[in-house]
């Protein structure tokens, strides 16, 4: 997989997931729909946005995504059209939610975001874990497991299949707890 | 080997490691809301069929918008009540309802040794009771009624050592913005914030859910509180009230839900209850607070103060307010409003203000010690259960630029209403502000009255 855009530059620390969207549209019980509230939250958000239509790449600073844990936030930045988010970090419960909705969250230090703000497109290619960018070359880390969700989505048949363990190891609990 | 109540709670959990530091950690109890459920469980009814791990570890609730406030959120609690009757699922609804985190505790869904997930990030407030509970997304929250797991990475321990006791007018919510404050608004992440030290035995059930409920607000997975006899005695009222037979046992049991002398934390850091005093934040992040008696520290962040309007150094009781609010999981249980209620007995709110109780239980027991009395004759509007104003979703929203002191959790950019600012505090700084119509502290309200009197005299 390999997400190749332009960049949204996104210069400021701690997102919250009340600036990625406003509790305010989190009316529906599906996971589409959402893309056209992104960033309304945020101080200068919708123009930032409108800067560049065509982006598919964010690049944010320290602590994307903290607040809330709702999923839309993750759902609101996929359906905008955007693949990746590149930060200097991001909080659990977003990046969990990244990973299961084919959105590649990027951890890069400090200095290599700072190097991406004066670069117009990324090329992500995720399975190698590196990001292409002008003269800069950044490998990343991911999660060797959710690596394959955000990959080839699946978490869910991933769960579906423990069922029968997890039933094992309960029965095991409860008999341990009579003895 | 010594252990932390964490890694005991995580160790009894683990059904099987998983590549990457990851594991299949198994749940104890889902809760399930009308906002961030129905996606989640349409789903897996979808592709799975109608088949959950285990109907009778769910509990469900309308709790965000409730009653409904237009078509889309009707349709979500709908959703709700339909999935919770087909699937067999205990559901509390409009009536018998409240905040999924006061609900929960209150009605006795909560154990010590237990894991808890829902959809929602407050859902660490569980943690009081020596149990594992963290917020998830939907799609997780779905993963763990289909599968009864959660795939996790093993947090770090934060151990933070409570020693002394609450006095000056502090609480537990100075307490808890204290201790994000000192943390950082991301310096948990990664990690479980696990309390401990002689501190803890000195709050009550309901002060260490306050605490315990603003661990995510510093990135933490989630906060705990080691169960004790403090505990014990919460436990057998509500568990009582569900009708169990076998609390002797089930004590012993909840005993077992602390940490050994001498366990080793990854991080630590000790506070002294003793030198707190109320805290307001002037930010746009809980990390960003300081004493009430203080000033907007000269070092504040541009960007927060350009968002909050004022500028370093300001006195922090300058600041005039708009509207206050007293409510929210983190504080709207029967001592946060008894706490409100002493500061505005026998006054009067200058500013427009909204108390909203955590559950209809909470209210019905605040109403028999007359607070509905207090709260309307000093001219606030006591309203409902629900989540209320904290995350502009329903009533009470700000206008762009609007001032509101508020006893919830979250102060982010447009979180009560696009542009609206918002301070977080205690319920007692949050009575007395409205009182003066600027952020005060109850002490300020008690020396005006008696200089007035002495006037009088």
């Amino acid at each position: 997989m390999i997400v190749d855009g332009e960049i949204l530059f996104v210069d400021r620390a701690n997102v919250d997931t009340d600036q990625i969207i406003p509790a305010k549209h989190l009316t529906g019980v599906t996971k589409t729909g959402y893309g056209q509230y992104l960033f309304t939250g945020m101080p200068g958000g919708t123009d930032l946005l409108a800067s560049k239509p065509n982006a598919s790449v964010i690049v944010s600073r320290e602590n994307f995504g903290c607040g809330s844990s709702r999923e839309h936030a993750a759902w609101a930045i996929a359906d905008h059209g955007f693949r990746a988010v590149i930060a200097e970090g991001f909080a659990r419960i977003f990046l969990e939610n990244a990973y299961t909705n084919g959105v590649v969250p990027v951890v890069l230090p400090k200095e290599q975001v700072e190097a991406l703000r004066h670069v117009d497109r990324a090329r992500i290619d995720v399975a190698a874990q590196v990001v292409e960018a002008g003269e800069h070359r950044f490998p990343f880390e991911l999660d060797p497991l959710r690596k394959a969700f955000v990959l080839e989505g699946g978490f869910l048949d991933y769960l579906a299949k423990k069922i029968d363990a997890v039933r094992a190891w309960e029965r095991r609990r409860a008999e341990m707890a009579s003895t | 080997m010594t252990k932390t109540l964490f890694a005991k709670l995580w160790d009894a959990h683990v059904v099987e490691e998983l590549p990457g530091g990851n594991a299949l950690v198994f749940v104890d109890r889902v809760v399930a809301h009308e906002i961030t459920t129905p996606t989640g469980a349409l789903e897996i009814e979808e592709r799975f069929g109608d088949r959950l791990y285990d109907p009778d570890r769910i509990v469900a609730m309308n709790d965000h918008v409730s009653p409904a406030k237009d078509t889309e959120t009707a349709v979500q609690a709908q959703v709700l009540r339909t999935w919770a009757k087909r699937q067999g699922i205990e559901l509390y609804d409009i009536g018998d309802n409240g905040i999924c985190h006061v609900m929960v505790p209150e009605r006795g869904y909560v154990e010590p040794g237990m894991t808890l997930c829902c959809g929602d990030s407050h859902t660490c407030t569980l943690g009081a009771f020596g149990a594992f509970a963290l917020g998830v997304g939907s799609t997780a929250q779905g993963g763990a009624m289909l599968a009864g797991c959660l795939i996790l990475q093993r947090p770090k321990v934060y151990g933070v050592e409570l020693v002394g006791r609450l006095g000056h007018g502090a609480t537990a919510k100075d307490l808890a913005l204290t201790v994000v404050s000192r943390l950082g608004f991301r310096g948990g992440t990664g990690y479980v914030i696990e309390y401990h030290g002689p501190g803890v035995a000195t709050l009550s059930m309901e002060e260490r859910m306050t605490l315990c409920n603003m661990a995510i607000e510093a990135g933490a997975t989630s906060g705990i509180c080691p169960a004790d006899e403090v505990t014990v005695a919460y436990l057998q009222g509500t568990q009582k009230q569900r009708g169990a037979a076998d609390l002797d046992q089930r004590a012993a049991r909840w005993r077992a839900a602390r940490a050994d002398e001498g366990a080793a934390y990854d991080a630590r850091t000790t506070v002294d209850l003793t030198e707190l005093r109320p805290m307001v934040s002037w930010g746009t992040n809980p990390g960003e607070c300081s004493p009430i008696d203080g000033t907007v520290p000269a070092d504040a962040p541009g960007g927060s103060l350009d968002y909050m309007g004022l500028r370093a150094g300001q006195p922090l009781r300058e600041i005039a307010i708009d509207q206050a609010f007293i409510g929210s999981c983190t504080n709207s249980r029967l001592s946060d409003l008894r706490a409100a209620a002493e500061v505005l007995r026998g006054r009067r709110v200058s500013v427009p203000t909204i108390v909203t109780p955590g559950s209809q239980a909470v209210r019905r027991a605040a109403e028999r010690e007359g607070l509905h009395d207090v709260f309307q004759d000093a001219g606030a509007l006591w309203t409902h259960s629900s989540c209320g104003p904290c995350l502009g979703m329903s009533m009470g929203v700000l206008a762009p630029a609007m001032r509101c002191v508020s006893s919830s959790n979250r102060n982010f950019p447009g979180r009560m209403g696009a542009g609206g600012r918002v301070h977080l505090a205690s319920p007692a700084v949050v009575a007395a502000s409205a009182v003066l119509g600027r952020l005060a502290s109850p002490q300020e309200v008690g020396e005006r009255q008696v200089a007035v009197a002495g006037g009088v005299a």
